[in-house]
């Protein structure tokens, strides 16, 4: 082989395709020696720098979810406490809402009773004194007839 | 590579198989997302994605196998995800781009040489952030994480042959990157 080695001869060396040729061009040619060399050196560095950098960042977050029976009882502790809550939540939700009718109803009766007053009730001694009058003038009317 | 049999005996300690995987996990998420937030966040669902899924585990391919495919897969869904593309295109350069080029380790080397190889460490990042999703995965799986083409097959889904090409494509990127160097 007298030329030198095409991109892709060096790229097969470097992958570590070394046919026989290729191994006997390198031993032959100073120039594809010493390119594939450099390559070879430049993808050490590159692999040493990429290790180096990422060396130290162990698995420090990483854990298996495998709950331990303390963490199991504590979780359904805990869903039990809530349904608890919840249940309780909403029997005090039920009351209000009857407290709340109850209440309701009885302004509703206040408020027909008030409204179905033929006085309103402020005026109601007005209406006693009209009415005592009434009964004094009749009382003396029949005193006079009799 | 360990056997069917054992692969899938293995999930039963599934605290073993983080410990074991997480960093290669990682690793690839970290490099293929520059976002380590992002890369975190997606080894966490890998690992997740497999506990849950364990039960399911035949062992046709081994763990790790198993665990990067899930990988390559919340990657390719990450990069799909328009608005987090977005964002990456925003700010990984200023974040994790840089920090990931500083990082060669300099001991015994001149101050020049130390500049070199840090000058061809940005070059080979900026060739991958050039590459498509599967070019980059493909690059990524070969030579950060030393799999042979068969495992990459496995891993990605893809026919060995379309592996060769996406890595022939990504080494042209790269090689045209560092030549660039000159």
């Amino acid at each position: 082989m007298n030329r030198h080695l095409s991109a892709e001869e060096i790229a097969s060396w470097l992958i570590g395709e070394r046919s026989p040729q290729l191994e006997r061009h390198m031993s032959e040619c100073p120039a594809c020696f010493a390119e594939a060399a450099r390559m070879e050196a430049a993808l050490a560095e590159f692999r040493g720098a990429v290790r180096d950098w990422s060396e130290g960042r162990v698995c420090s977050a990483w854990r298996p979810q495998t709950r331990s029976k303390t963490a199991r009882w504590l979780l359904a502790a805990a869903a039990g406490l809530l349904v608890i809550c919840g249940s309780y939540w909403e029997f005090r939700a039920r009351q209000r809402a009857a407290e709340a009718a109850l209440a309701d109803a009885l302004l509703l009766e206040q408020v027909d009773a008030q409204i179905s007053r033929a006085v309103p009730e402020p005026m109601e001694p007005l209406v006693q004194l009209v009415s005592w009058n009434t009964n004094a003038v009749n009382a003396q009317k029949s005193g006079e007839m009799q | 590579m360990p056997s069917a049999a054992e692969s899938a005996e293995d999930l039963t300690d599934f605290e073993a198989v983080v410990r074991l995987h997480w960093p290669r996990v990682l690793r690839f998420a970290m490099a293929s997302l520059r976002d380590r937030d992002a890369a975190e966040s997606l080894a966490q669902d890998c690992f997740w994605k497999a506990y849950r899924a364990r039960a399911t585990f035949r062992g046709d391919a081994s763990v790790g196998t198993w665990l990067m495919q899930i990988a390559v897969n919340l990657v390719r869904d990450y990069a799909r995800n328009r608005r987090l593309q977005f964002w990456r295109r925003t700010c990984d350069f200023a974040v994790d781009f840089g920090a990931a080029s500083r990082v060669v380790p300099d001991e015994g080397c001149s101050p020049e040489r130390s500049v070199a190889a840090k000058e061809r460490v940005a070059a080979v990042w900026a060739a991958t952030r050039g590459l498509s999703e599967r070019q980059r995965t493909v690059f990524l799986l070969r030579f950060v994480e030393d799999m042979d083409l068969l495992e990459i097959a496995a891993v990605t889904g893809l026919k060995e042959g379309t592996v060769k090409a996406h890595l022939f494509r990504a080494l042209q990127a790269v090689r045209a990157q560092i030549g660039e160097l000159k």
